[in-house]
Order: structure tokens, then C-alpha cells, then sequence
């Protein structure tokens, strides 16, 4: 082989490319430096929220009113890792946050409820903020389908309120032990309506719908405490809210029913 | 719900099965039916499943597209095989062939770059397997024609404008480029052509550019799965290189002109015959 025998492969090919790795690695880097921060956040609401299932219900709106200022350190958070992710496309980098923005919108969805449900100045029908509500109270568009920018998806709303029914249907059992019969009632209509609107929406085989064909379960547990409410009398059925009275008057009725069969077989005996 | 499962009922009493798609009327009367219902939620739903099934039908069509570039591409891959020369133009039958598939997978790429559009690319990941496949292919012909390795830059250029490359659609091409070249090589060993010795430099030097993805941090790059599988196989398509021309070097001395080392195991492979799957070994 008289000719010299070379390699034609040039090295800085492969320069390049790691090169534009290495930048993609200092994006996500700092990305995750603001998560790690919001995070900070959410884990502190959560916490407060969370003692709903324990304090009465006369300390729910106190709650709510010191989850205030870490909603908006939240959202300033938010907002830093908007001005973050600008120069990208939203799409490239929205699976690192996509946990923290559902928490996040769970979060705003429970506060929300605890506040229509808990604070005796308001008698809302709907107890749950709309896409749109959460869309301006983060300050963040919704569901952008021309325009490439940060915004708050359906998916991310929609596995957030499938959150939210998990955690209310929670609530039921621990409204029950703090002797508040009057919860249970309003979360088991918000559970058979959500779980109704579900049914209209052709999932694919997806997180979403895994956990989706989850509510099913959560509903038959809302039905059962309500039933047992109903059936020793501990819900006055004539103080109803208006809401309850709305959705929930065949269930009630069937109830009822049943609950007068059992005083009558009582009084049989 | 129940309105539903009521307009199903006489469907299903009809005993010639209509179409199991409900026409435009009928899902139109059960909407107004659940808009109907005391649901204060269900208008929001409603938009919701417009909005996600108009994701899913765009989400589909990337993926038929994607499996449509992956066959053309490995049509294409097949065709190349056919060359016997380095550095050099293509066969016209070749070059028909694979022009025409070129073009056929540019117009699959085009009947998605709307969907694929205005930052979509990144919400629609499943193309990166037709995009794989096809920077495969695009290597392989580069570097028959040219002897050396096709640059991200080039390779980006050769996508249709408004589908964006990116790197994890790039270096495993590569990865994969390298099984091509490996049986583009034997082949040339059993047939006792003599560049073969150029080709596995070429081979030594993709290795070790493409060993730097090692990195833990590089990995996700070459798959998000499968990363380290693509790095051996890439290790042993080149050794395998290395092995045939030692062969070839050690009893092709004692034989006489016009002898064939026993490769046919991975021969039969570079034939292309019983070649499954991308990167095979």
C-alpha cells in the first residue's frame, strides 16, 4: 500500500456536538436550580394545607390566609424559571417541570376548594378553579397552540384536579372524625361530577389516563361515607346547600329511601 | 355519562353494525345532552376533549410519518449496500434508487412539518426514530460518496425546514451508521477488495469520537434507554472490522490469489439478508 493510508474522520465533528451538549447540560442545570427552589415552596403549602384533615373547620380560612405569601413566593419562583426557559422552545425542556407545575396548579385547585367551601362569605355552585382562574392567578397563558411560549397545559390541569380529588376524597373521612358532616356531602357531589365530566374525554394509554380510570374508586368511597351519613340521620337533610341539593337529588332520594325502609323495619321490630 | 351509554343501546339492536365512529348529529345531540346535565363542569371538558384529541390525531400522524421515513430509510440502507466502492460516485442504479427514496421521505417529512411546527418538534419526540433512521442512511451514502463522516450541520441542512435535528436524533444515527459501515467492510474483505484497511481507520476514528458519549452525563444523547447496548455494539462492529482484515492479512499470506476468508456468519449480515432491526449485530 504505497498511498498513505488516513482516517478522513475529523475529530472536531464530534467537538461540536458535545459542545452543544455541554450547553443544553448548563440550560438544564439551572433549571433545575429554580425547581429545586420552587419545590422549597410547594413542600411548605403542601404542608399547611395539609393540616386541614386535622384542625376544625373554623380554622380552615387561617390556613388559607398563611398560605398566601408562599403562594406568591411561588409564583415568583415561577416567573424566574419563565424568564429562564424564553430563549428555548417550550416543549424541549417542559418534561423537567411538568411535576412541580401539576403540584403546583393541585395546590392552587385545593386552596381554591378550602376557600369557596370553608369561608362563610361566599356560596359558589363551582368549587373548582377553572383553567382559565389558575391561568391568571400564576399570570401564565394556557394552553398556547400557535404561539411558542411557557404556558400551563390541559394535562397538567387535568392530572392536577385528578389530585385534588384524591386529596378531598381523603378529606371526607377526616372531615367526618372532626364531626363535620356537611364537607362529606359537598365532596361527594365535586367527586361524581368530575368523575362524570372525566367520562367525555378519550384518553389514550397515557399517565392521564391510568390515573383517570383511577376516580372511579374514589367515587365509590364518596358514595359509601355519604351513604352512611345519610343512613343515621347525622346530615340534616333539610339544611342543604344549594349545590348539593342540585346534583346530588336522585342519589339522595334512592337514600332516603333506604334510610326510611330502615327506620321502618326498626320500628317493625 | 348515561346519555352515552342510552345512544349506544339501539345502535347495538341494529343488527347490521353501523360504523363505530358516531356521525357528526349524533355526537352533536349528546353533547347538547351533557351541556344539558346539572355538570358544572362538563363545557370545560368538552373544550378539553377537542383540544386533546386534536393533540392525539397529531400525535399519530408524527408516528405513522416516523415509521414511513424508518422504511424508506432502510430501503435506502439496503440499496447503498450494493456499492462496492469508496469515495466515489453511486452506481446509477443506485443513485436511482435511493434519489427516489430520498424524495419520498422528504415528502412524508413535509406532510408533518405543520404539526411539527413552532416548537412542536420537541412536544412530538416519537419522529426521532424516523429521524434516526434516516441520518443512518444519510451517513452511509456520505460516506461512500465522500470517505468521510457527515456532519451534524450537514445533516440538518438535508431536513426538510421546520423539522429541527437534534442532537439525540444525530448521534444515534451515528451509533447505528457504524453497523453499516462494518458490513460494507466485510463484504469488501470476502471479496478481497483492497480498501478495506482505509475503511477501518475510518472505523477506529468514529470510535473514538463516538466513545466520548460515554460520558454519564452524554448518554441520554445516544438513547434514552438504550444507551449503553448502542455503545457495544458500536465497540464490536469495529473489532469485528479489525478481526477480518487481521484474518485476512495472516492466512490470506499463505493462500493462494483469489482466496475468501470464512466469514460467512457475518457476512451473510453485510449481504443484508437476515439484517433485523437498526444496528444489529
Amino acid at each position: 500500500m504505497a498511498e498513505q493510508v488516513y482516517s478522513a474522520i475529523d475529530q472536531d465533528i464530534f467537538a461540536t456536538v458535545t459542545e452543544q451538549i455541554e450547553q443544553d447540560l448548563v440550560i438544564r442545570e439551572s433549571i433545575k436550580e429554580v425547581l429545586k427552589n420552587l419545590d422549597k415552596q410547594l413542600k411548605q403549602i403542601s404542608a399547611t394545607l395539609s393540616r386541614v384533615h386535622s384542625v376544625p373547620p373554623s380554622e380552615v380560612p387561617n390556613l388559607i390566609t398563611k398560605t398566601q405569601p408562599i403562594f406568591e413566593a411561588a409564583k415568583s419562583d415561577l416567573h424566574e424559571l419563565v424568564e429562564k426557559t424564553k430563549p428555548y422552545p417550550y416543549y424541549k425542556y417542559n418534561g423537567m417541570w411538568q411535576r412541580e407545575m401539576q403540584n403546583l396548579i393541585f395546590l392552587i385547585l385545593f386552596e381554591t376548594w378550602l376557600s369557596r367551601s370553608y369561608l362563610p362569605t361566599t356560596v359558589p355552585v363551582n368549587a373548582l378553579a377553572t383553567i382559565e382562574e389558575v391561568g391568571a392567578r400564576l399570570s401564565i397563558p394556557i394552553n398556547l397552540k400557535t404561539e411558542d411560549a411557557f404556558h400551563l397545559t390541559i394535562e397538567e390541569y387535568l392530572h392536577a384536579i385528578i389530585s385534588l380529588v384524591e386529596e378531598l376524597t381523603r378529606l371526607m373521612t377526616n372531615a367526618v372524625t372532626q364531626r363535620d358532616f356537611k364537607r362529606p356531602m359537598l365532596i361527594s357531589t365535586f367527586v361524581k361530577d368530575i368523575h362524570s365530566a372525566f367520562q367525555v374525554l378519550n384518553l389514550k394509554n397515557d399517565g392521564l389516563r391510568r390515573r383517570g380510570d383511577g376516580l372511579k374508586y374514589h367515587v365509590k368511597r364518596a358514595e359509601d361515607i355519604g351513604y352512611d351519613l345519610i343512613v343515621r340521620n347525622l346530615v340534616d337533610m333539610g339544611v342543604e346547600e344549594k349545590a348539593e341539593e342540585k346534583a346530588e337529588e336522585k342519589a339522595e332520594e334512592k337514600a332516603e329511601e333506604k334510610a326510611e325502609e330502615k327506620a321502618e323495619d326498626k320500628m317493625q321490630e | 355519562m348515561s346519555e352515552r351509554r342510552n345512544n349506544k343501546r339501539p345502535r347495538h339492536d341494529n343488527r347490521r353494525d353501523e360504523k363505530p365512529e358516531k356521525s357528526a348529529a349524533d355526537s352533536a345531540a349528546q353533547d347538547v345532552g351533557l351541556l344539558a346535565s346539572k355538570n358544572p363542569y362538563m363545557p370545560m371538558f368538552l373544550n378539553f376533549r377537542a383540544e386533546l384529541d386534536e393533540h392525539h390525531d397529531r400525535r399519530e400522524r408524527v408516528i405513522k410519518a416516523s415509521r414511513d421515513v424508518t422504511a424508506a430509510s432502510k430501503k435506502m440502507i439496503f440499496s447503498l449496500q450494493r456499492c462496492r466502492q469508496l469515495s466515489a460516485p453511486l452506481p446509477p442504479s443506485v443513485l436511482s434508487e435511493v434519489t427516489n427514496l430520498h424524495t419520498i421521505i422528504q415528502t412524508q417529512l413535509l406532510t408533518i412539518s405543520h404539526d411539527l411546527s413552532s416548537g412542536n418538534t420537541f412536544r412530538y419526540r416519537q419522529i426521532t426514530g424516523g429521524l434516526q433512521e434516516l441520518i443512518e442512511a444519510l451517513c452511509f451514502r456520505h460516506y461512500l460518496e465522500t470517505g468521510s463522516l457527515l456532519t451534524y450541520t450537514a445533516a440538518q441542512k438535508m431536513i426538510p425546514e421546520g423539522i429541527e435535528l437534534t442532537i439525540s436524533d444525530y448521534v444515534p444515527g451515528v451509533f447505528d451508521f457504524v453497523g453499516e459501515v462494518m458490513r460494507f467492510a466485510i463484504t469488501m474483505v470476502a471479496l478481497g477488495g483492497g480498501e478495506v484497511e482505509k475503511v477501518l481507520k475510518d472505523l477506529r476514528g468514529i470510535r473514538q469520537g463516538l466513545e466520548e458519549f460515554e460520558e454519564p452525563g452524554y448518554k441520554w444523547y445516544v438513547g434514552a434507554r438504550d444507551a449503553d447496548k448502542k455503545i457495544a455494539v458500536m465497540r464490536e462492529c469495529v473489532e469485528k472490522v479489525e478481526k477480518a482484515v487481521a484474518g485476512k492479512i495472516i492466512r490470506g499470506a499463505e493462500m493462494p490469489e483469489g482466496w475468501v476468508p470464512d466469514l460467512t456468519e457475518v457476512v451473510e449480515g453485510g449481504e443484508g439478508s437476515i439484517r433485523g432491526g437498526t444496528g444489529g449485530v
